[in-house]
C-alpha cells in the first residue's frame, strides 16, 4: 500500500512539472522569450544628426552644437545630499538675471519630487557638463542631445526659421528654410540592439543587430554671405535713421531667381527665440502682404507696351487735372500735372492719371492677365515656410475704380517676392522665374541640384528693354535721382522706381503712414541683381524717394564693388 | 639446423588505428578549450568595446565643437567687429580709374 502512495505521490509530482513546463514552453513561451530577451539584450537610439545649413561659398550658417541634459534621481538623494547637489549646481548655472538661492530653491522642488527621474536643466555645453562633474554629486546625469548652433548668429534668422520641439518633444524646424525642408533636415533615427552582460557591458560574441541612423540632408542656399551682410548692415542703419516700424529687403539674381539676400528687421536670435516675441518669427518678405504702390506702375506700362497699346512717347490727353472714375477723384502723388505728358515722363514722375490713362488704354482683361502672368495672386513656390497665399477678386468682381487704382498699385495686395520676381521678369528680357532659396540638397555623396526654372514669358525681351529705358529715365530724371548723384552710383546705369503706397486703415488710406519702397536692377543693360528695399511706416519722411531709395542706392553701391562692376556712364 | 617456423593464424587489420581516434579526440579537445578561452577573453573586451565607443563618441563631439568655433570665428559679424577694433571702416568713397 505504500508503495502505491509512493508511486501516485510521484506520478502527480511529474505531471505538475510536466504541466508547469507545458505553462512555460507552450502558454507562455512567446510572453517569456520577450521578457528574456529585454533582460539580455539593450537597445541604443542612434540620434540621427540634423543637416547642416550652408552660404552659397560653403561657410556654415546652421550646425548641430553637442549639449546635454542634466537630470536628477531623486530616489537615490537624502535630504542632505539634496540640498547641498541643488546649490551646487545653482552656483554653476544660475543666469545673470536670478539669484543663486532661487534656482537653489528650483532644483530642491524638482529633486524632492517622488520620482525616479527629473530634468534639471536643459541645453548644458559641454564645458559647463565638465565643471559639474568634477563636483562629483551624487544622483545627478547627463542625457547628450544636440542644440542648433548658427554662427552667424541673428544674421539670416528669416531665412533660416529655427529648430524647436513639436507635441512628441521631437526636433522640428519651424518658418523658413528649416520649416519647409524639415523633412530632409532631420534624418531618421538608427538603433543599435547587442547581448549585454550581468554588468550591462556589450558582449561581443553574442547577438547584434544594427540599423544605421540615416543623417539629415545638407543644404547648399543660394544666399551670398557677403550680399547678405550687406544688406543687412545697410537696412539696420536705414530702419533706425528713417524711424520705421519694420523694414525688409531682398535681393535676386533676376537670370535664374536665385534669392541673394534676404533680410528684415526687427528680426531674432533663431539659437535663442524663445527670447522674442512670436510675431519677429515670420518673415514678412513671404508672408506679409502690402499695397505695392507706385512701384507697381512699371508692370503695368509694361503689359501696355507689350500689348502696343501705348509707347514711349503716347501722349496723355487725360493727364490736366485729376481724373474722377466711379465718382472718386483720382489725382497725383504731389497734385501737380502735366497736360500732354508721354509715358516715360508719367513713369519718371509717378503720374497716376497718367496711369489711369494707360490702364485704361489696356483695359481691365488685359490687365488682369498681365497680373496673374507676373506671377501676382497664386504661390510664388518659394522654398520657404510660410509663405503667403495672395488671392485677387476674381475678374468679374472689378470695377471701373478697381482698374483705376490697380493700375497705379494701390487696391491690390502683393508680397515682396512677388513683387521682386515680377521686376526680375523685366530685367532678364521677359521670363517669369521660380524664386529659391536653396541651391542644392547633398546627400553623403550624391548632389541634387535645383536648376532655375522659368514659369513663363510674360513680357517680350523688346518691351523689356523699352520699359527698362523708362525705369533708368526714372531714377536719373525722377523723385530719387539727387539720391542717385550723391549715393556714390553717379555713373552706374541703374533701373528702378520708388513706391509710395498709402496703409489702408479701417476702410480708409492714412496718408501719414505709408510704406515706402524702392525696386530697380543694376546694371540696367545686364542685371546683375534686382533689389526691393521697403520700410513700413517711415517717420523722418514718408516718401520711398527719400527713405528706400537711398538704402536701395546704398546696397547697390557696395554690390558694385563685391562684384567688381565697373561704372559705365 | 633446423628452422621450425610457426604459422599463427593473421589477426585482422584494423582500418581505423586508435592513435588516429585519439589524435583527432585530441585536436577537438584542444580547440573546445581554444574557444572556451577565446570566448572568455572576448567576453572580457565588452568593456573595452563600451570604452572605445564612449571614446569614439567623445572625439566626435569634441570635432563638433571645434568645427563650430571655427564657423564663429569665420563669422562675418564677428570678422567685422574684429576688423572694426583694427581700425579698418567701409570704403567711403570708391574712384574708378578708368
Amino acid at each position: 500500500m505504500r508503495i502505491f502512495w509512493i508511486k501516485c505521490f510521484f506520478a502527480i509530482f511529474f505531471i505538475a512539472i510536466f504541466a508547469r513546463l507545458f505553462y512555460w514552453q507552450i502558454v507562455k513561451a512567446d510572453y517569456l522569450q520577450i521578457q528574456a530577451e529585454d533582460q539580455h539584450f539593450t537597445d541604443v537610439k542612434i540620434e540621427a544628426s540634423r543637416g547642416n545649413i550652408f552660404f552659397s561659398d560653403g561657410s556654415i550658417l546652421a550646425s548641430s552644437n553637442p549639449s546635454f541634459l542634466l537630470f536628477g534621481q531623486p530616489k537615490l538623494l537624502t535630504k542632505e545630499q539634496t540640498v547641498n547637489t541643488a546649490y551646487s549646481l545653482a552656483k554653476l548655472l544660475v543666469p545673470p538675471d536670478r539669484e543663486v538661492s532661487d534656482l537653489a530653491k528650483e532644483f530642491i522642488n524638482k529633486l524632492s519630487q517622488d520620482l525616479f527621474w527629473v530634468v534639471l536643466e536643459k541645453q548644458i555645453t559641454p564645458e559647463k557638463k565638465q565643471e559639474i562633474e568634477d563636483l562629483k554629486l551624487p544622483g545627478i546625469g547627463f542625457e547628450q542631445g544636440s542644440s542648433r548652433f548658427y554662427p552667424e548668429g541673428s544674421s539670416s534668422a528669416h531665412i533660416l526659421g529655427f529648430v524647436g520641439s513639436d507635441s512628441k518633444s521631437e526636433s522640428r524646424g519651424y518658418f523658413g528654410v528649416e520649416g519647409y525642408y524639415d523633412g530632409e533636415l532631420k534624418g531618421v533615427a538608427g538603433l543599435l540592439r547587442h547581448e549585454k552582460d550581468a554588468s550591462g557591458l556589450p558582449i561581443l560574441i553574442g547577438n547584434f543587430f544594427n540599423t544605421d541612423a540615416k543623417n539629415g540632408k545638407d543644404l547648399s542656399l543660394n544666399i551670398d554671405r557677403s550680399v547678405q551682410f550687406i544688406v543687412e548692415q545697410s537696412l539696420k542703419a536705414g530702419i533706425e535713421k528713417y524711424g520705421a516700424k519694420s523694414a525688409s529687403a531682398v535681393v535676386m539674381d533676376p537670370k535664374t531667381g536665385a534669392v541673394l539676400a534676404l533680410a528684415a528687421y526687427p528680426n531674432y536670435d533663431p539659437g535663442n527665440y524663445t527670447k522674442y516675441p512670436k510675431e519677429y518669427f515670420k518673415d514678412p518678405v513671404v508672408a506679409d502682404t502690402y499695397e505695392p504702390g507706385s512701384t507697381f506702375k512699371v508692370l503695368v506700362i509694361s503689359a501696355a507696351l507689350n500689348e502696343k497699346v501705348v509707347t514711349p512717347e503716347t501722349t496723355c490727353d487725360a493727364c490736366v487735372g485729376p481724373v474722377s472714375v466711379g465718382g472718386y477723384d483720382l489725382r497725383t502723388w504731389d497734385n501737380k500735372y502735366f497736360p500732354n505728358t508721354s509715358m516715360t515722363d508719367v513713369i519718371i514722375h509717378s503720374d497716376n492719371t497718367g496711369m489711369v490713362f494707360a490702364g485704361k488704354k489696356l483695359g481691365s482683361d488685359k490687365l488682369y492677365n498681365y497680373i496673374e502672368n507676373f506671377g501676382f495672386g497664386q504661390a510664388s513656390n518659394i522654398d520657404l515656410q510660410d509663405a503667403a497665399d495672395t488671392t485677387i477678386r476674381p475678374k468679374t468682381d472689378w470695377r471701373e475704380i478697381d482698374l483705376a487704382t490697380a493700375s497705379f498699385g494701390q487696391g491690390i495686395a502683393v508680397t515682396p517676392i512677388q513683387m521682386v520676381t515680377a521686376v526680375s521678369a523685366i530685367a532678364n528680357g521677359g521670363n517669369l522665374m521660380e524664386p529659391h532659396v536653396v541651391k542644392q540638397i547633398k546627400d553623403g555623396n550624391s548632389t541634387f541640384e535645383i536648376k532655375p526654372k522659368v514659369i513663363r514669358p510674360v513680357i517680350s525681351p523688346d518691351t523689356a528693354k523699352v520699359i527698362t529705358e523708362m525705369m533708368v529715365q526714372a531714377v536719373d530724371k525722377g523723385e530719387a535721382s539727387w539720391y542717385k548723384e550723391h549715393g556714390g552710383v553717379a555713373n552706374f546705369k541703374i533701373a528702378g522706381k520708388t513706391g509710395t503706397a498709402q496703409i489702408p486703415v479701417a476702410g480708409h488710406y492714412d496718408s501719414t503712414k505709408t510704406i515706402a519702397s524702392f525696386v530697380g536692377f543694376a546694371p540696367a543693360d545686364d542685371p546683375k541683381f534686382v533689389i526691393l528695399v521697403r520700410y513700413d511706416q517711415p517717420t523722418a519722411s514718408i516718401f520711398g524717394a527719400e527713405t528706400a531709395a537711398p538704402t536701395f542706392f546704398e546696397i547697390a553701391k557696395q554690390l558694385f564693388n563685391y562684384y567688381k562692376i565697373v561704372p559705365t556712364e | 639446423m633446423t628452422i621450425i617456423k610457426k604459422f599463427e593464424p593473421e589477426q585482422p587489420k584494423n582500418n581505423f588505428p586508435k592513435k588516429y581516434i585519439a589524435l583527432v579526440v585530441g585536436v577537438l579537445f584542444v580547440l573546445t578549450l581554444t574557444q572556451i578561452w577565446v570566448s572568455n577573453i572576448v567576453i572580457m573586451y565588452g568593456e573595452k568595446f563600451d570604452k572605445l565607443a564612449i571614446l569614439q563618441k567623445s572625439l566626435l563631439t569634441q570635432n563638433q565643437i571645434l568645427k563650430n568655433e571655427i564657423a564663429k570665428d569665420a563669422s562675418l559679424s564677428n570678422i567685422s567687429s574684429k576688423s572694426g577694433q583694427l581700425g579698418f571702416s567701409n570704403n567711403i568713397s570708391i574712384e574708378y580709374i578708368r
